[in-house]
């Protein structure tokens, strides 16, 4: 075999190649990971979710010259949780949480303590998810932890063969989940998320039998374009101040201490990270103080200062909203609760605002924003208590995330629609306690139906219909129900559906392709064929969906 | 019985035609202005001619309180046969009328005006009214009426916000009903200021809640459900509440053209004093 001795085990920094191997092979990859799309609706992409959580796994171990494998992985598992995106980047993250537990105090590892570690990530991604699905990630990383264990047990077994093993495992995994779920057969797909997680194991093989050089540029080619998600926020007094964000790297270093001194100079602090590498974030008028402080425990890297309200305003105008509104909220509620939402389209972020949201997560259909875009959207906030409306269910599973990650309470409502959003919001209170508002707010999401109307993507079948590209679709409450030719032939045999005696109130929030003489079109329709209902229209700017219907 | 005070009010007190006659209570007009036209409220245009006008509308009529003048002619009439008169009025943070009152007051002679600010509006005055009507004298009128000011509630269901934004009469600071979505906004009106208690997209729903809301600020002395053109709702409501409170009379009223210019058509209330 003649094997190296340096591959015997997995360290620090082989593990840290590995894994920018991963990141480096996804992201030449993820467009065909998006294209598994199994809905014909413009969707939250899997790829572009998995690749963006990757990549912040990444983003912090980058930097660090650790030895021992624990650390690299303890690193990777908390960039992932903070990056993680949609719900196969919520699922990455436990994956890369579980992997890090199984060699915590670790500096190498064995053939088969890696299977063991690959072993324990699937399962500790079963254990993060309410119902495991099979067919879906879940089972690849299952079976690829398997595969691993078979390869580490065989006599000649070396690290890169259970690396191969694992990512042949979670191959043939992959093209057995269409037999799995009706869904993946119906549409001829194989899971998005599945796939995904094969090329990130396929990604660290490649760190064995490519040169670094040739990673290098890979890595350096392939760059995703960013994020198209932003925190909106009301601007306070005086400003934002400098959003400052380091890494220390020290030893025996002490977060609760450093966190303590930190929170006495700025807000929206979070110090996370282990006893070698502390991130800091701060909203701070005096980056100065915060750097200086910082450096006496240890060596500082990667520093960030940037100017929010410079920022902010950028963003502001962007978005052509007026700076100061007339009437900004009261900056202190009685009940103490602040709501945070996730909103897209112009007119539809105006419409939560001005219901009394206090920050803004710009993000929804397909970007889904990570749970850090949402953490520090909450502690922005200030209140104590925050009520989180992620209003797309490819968000909820990220928003989930955020509770436990700050000292904050947060209450998820798991609304799936901007309808469902609405309404939670429009019966919050600020003379009632958090616990009796997220009943309320609960109540009246699960009160209202929506109707989302869009045009087919892909041609496909779908919950036994026949959709071809272009078609419009009307999907009731996330599931597609209808296609046709035209919005109001669709939404009227929606409300067909829904029977319309039984509601009162039809809200029409117009996207931004909608035109005037459809959305004329489509409110006669609705007038004429249901004359005992209400019909409200809205501009809500969204995109990918000319229509959304809340009906009530 | 005689009385030898007499009870005035304002038409915004939205008092029932019956209780003129009944209990012998002035009647002081507000008025409403289209354009050029000037009427006098329920006297020169009544309930159903004015909101079929403001349907039809597409500026919102001006509204003015009386002038002292106007206070000072009904006080001087009521001088002759009176010893004096209690002269209840819709609350001043709402309207002018309790200040032109005082001042019209002013220029009557010899006859004793107790001028009182309800701070609130609607039947609830004129529930005032009956108080200070059944008091065998003006002070135990004015003592009995006092007391209970503070006691007025009106629950306001409006079915848009629209008219009582453009009448100026609520700040939308109350960041509730910041909102572009047309709202069905419940407002409590309680010592002399409008609050918004709560918020609902549709109105059966809206209805519900404020059922709801009265049911948990009872017991009440006197109980009145109002409404603008939207009978059916408003005896719908009444006999929803006859059931709850077999014993408790329920007045059923009509909104007036003033106070309809600002709440707009479809407006519904619950209004009482509590105990």
């Amino acid at each position: 075999m003649g094997a190296p001795a340096k591959l015997v085990g997995v360290d620090g920094p082989l593990f840290k190649r590995a894994l920018l191997g991963s990141l480096s092979w996804l992201a030449a990859n993820h467009e065909e990971v998006n294209r598994l799309n199994v809905f014909p609706v413009p969707d939250g992409d899997t790829g572009t979710n998995m690749l963006l959580t990757l990549q912040s796994a990444v983003e912090d171990l980058k930097e660090s010259n650790a030895a021992e494998v624990s650390k690299i992985a303890k690193l990777a598992s908390h960039g992932s949780l903070m990056g993680a995106r949609g719900n196969s980047g919520v699922i990455l993250s436990q994956i890369f949480r579980g992997f890090a537990r199984a060699v915590e105090g670790k500096s190498t590892l064995t053939p088969a303590e890696l299977a063991a570690a690959f072993e324990e990530a699937a399962n500790a991604a079963y254990r993060a998810v309410n119902k495991p699905t099979e067919g879906t990630i879940l089972t690849v990383a299952r079976e690829a932890g398997r595969a691993a264990a078979t390869a580490a047990s065989a006599p000649e077994a070396n690290v890169p063969r259970v690396i191969a093993a694992a990512a042949a495992g979670a191959r043939a995994a992959v093209l057995k989940t269409p037999t799995q779920l009706q869904i993946l057969r119906d549409a001829g797909v194989v899971d998005a998320g599945g796939f995904g997680l094969q090329l990130i194991l396929e990604g660290m093989l490649k760190t064995f039998e490519e040169s670094e050089q040739f990673l290098q540029t890979l890595a350096e080619t392939k760059k995703p374009h960013a994020p198209a998600s932003q925190v909106s926020l009301a601007l306070p007094e005086g400003g934002w101040g400098y959003c400052t964000e380091f890494l220390i790297e020290g030893t025996n270093l002490d977060t609760d201490l450093i966190r303590n001194q930190i929170e006495a100079l700025g807000n929206s602090v979070l110090v996370v990270g282990e006893p070698e590498l502390v991130k800091v974030h701060v909203h701070t008028d005096d980056p100065t103080t915060v750097i200086n402080l910082a450096g006496r425990y240890g060596r500082l890297m990667k520093i960030n200062v940037g100017d929010m309200s410079t920022q902010h305003r950028r963003i502001l105008q962007r978005e052509g909203a007026p700076e100061t509104e007339g009437a900004a909220p009261a900056p202190t509620r009685a009940n103490g609760v602040g709501i945070v939402a996730v909103v897209a389209g112009r007119g539809l972020v105006e419409i939560f605002r001005g219901l009394g949201v206090d920050a803004i997560i710009e993000g929804g259909q397909t970007m889904n924003p990570s749970t850090q875009d949402m953490l520090t959207a909450i502690e922005s906030v200030p209140y104590d208590d925050v009520i989180l409306l992620p209003n797309n269910g490819n968000v909820i599973a990220a928003a989930k995330q955020v509770i436990g990650l700050t000292k904050k309470k947060v209450h998820v409502i798991e609304t799936h629609s901007v309808p469902q959003g609405v309404s939670a919001v429009v019966a919050f209170r600020a003379d009632r306690p958090a616990e009796e508002n997220v009943r309320a707010m609960k109540a009246e999401a699960e009160r209202v139906q929506t109707i989302e109307v869009t045009h087919a993507v892909r041609d496909t079948r779908s919950n036994g219909l026949k959709v071809k590209k272009g078609d419009v679709i009307g999907l009731i409450n996330d599931r597609l129900e209808f296609a046709g030719e035209d919005y109001g032939e669709v939404v009227n045999k929606a409300l067909g559906r829904l029977g319309p005696d039984s509601y009162e109130l039809v809200t029409v929030y117009r996207g931004e392709q909608a035109s005037d003489a459809e959305l004329a079109k489509l409110e006669s329709a609705i007038r004429a064929n249901y004359p005992g209902l209400e019909v409200e229209v809205q501009q809500g700017g969204q995109q990918h969906y000319p229509f959304i219907l809340s009906v009530e | 019985m005689k009385r030898s005070f007499a009870v005035v009010t304002d038409s915004t007190a939205d008092l029932p035609a019956e209780w003129h006659e009944q209990f012998g209570i002035e009647v002081v007009p507000l008025k409403v202005i289209f354009g050029q036209e000037t009427f006098r409220d329920r006297v020169d245009i009544t309930d159903e001619q004015f909101f079929s006008r403001l349907a039809a509308s597409n500026v919102l009529p001006k509204t003015s309180a009386p002038s002292p003048g106007e206070f000072a002619q009904v006080y001087q009439r009521l001088a002759r046969d009176h010893d004096g008169c209690i002269s209840i009025h819709i609350g001043a943070t709402l309207s002018a009328t309790a200040e032109a009152a005082r001042v019209g007051a002013t220029s009557v002679e010899g006859f004793r005006v107790e001028v009182v600010d309800s701070q609130t509006v609607s039947m609830p005055v004129a529930f005032l009214c009956h108080v200070a009507a059944e008091c065998p004298t003006l002070d135990d009128a004015v003592a009995e009426v006092r007391e209970r000011v503070s006691k007025t509630r009106v629950l306001a269901l409006l079915d848009t916000l629209r008219y009582l934004e453009m009448g100026g009469r609520l700040s939308r600071a109350g960041a509730m009903i910041g909102t572009m979505l047309d709202l069905k906004p419940l407002l409590l009106v309680k010592d002399g200021e409008i609050k918004p208690v709560d918020r609902v997209r549709t109105r059966s729903r809206a209805i519900a809640h404020m059922i709801d809301y009265f049911r948990s600020d009872q017991p009440v002395e006197y109980l009145g459900v109002m409404h603008a053109q939207s009978a059916e709702d408003a005896g719908r409501i009444a006999g929803d509440l006859r059931k709850e409170l077999p014993d408790q009379e329920i007045t059923v009223g009509q909104i007036g053209t003033v106070l309809g210019t600002h709440v707009g058509p479809k407006a519904l209330g619950i209004v009482y004093i509590k105990r």
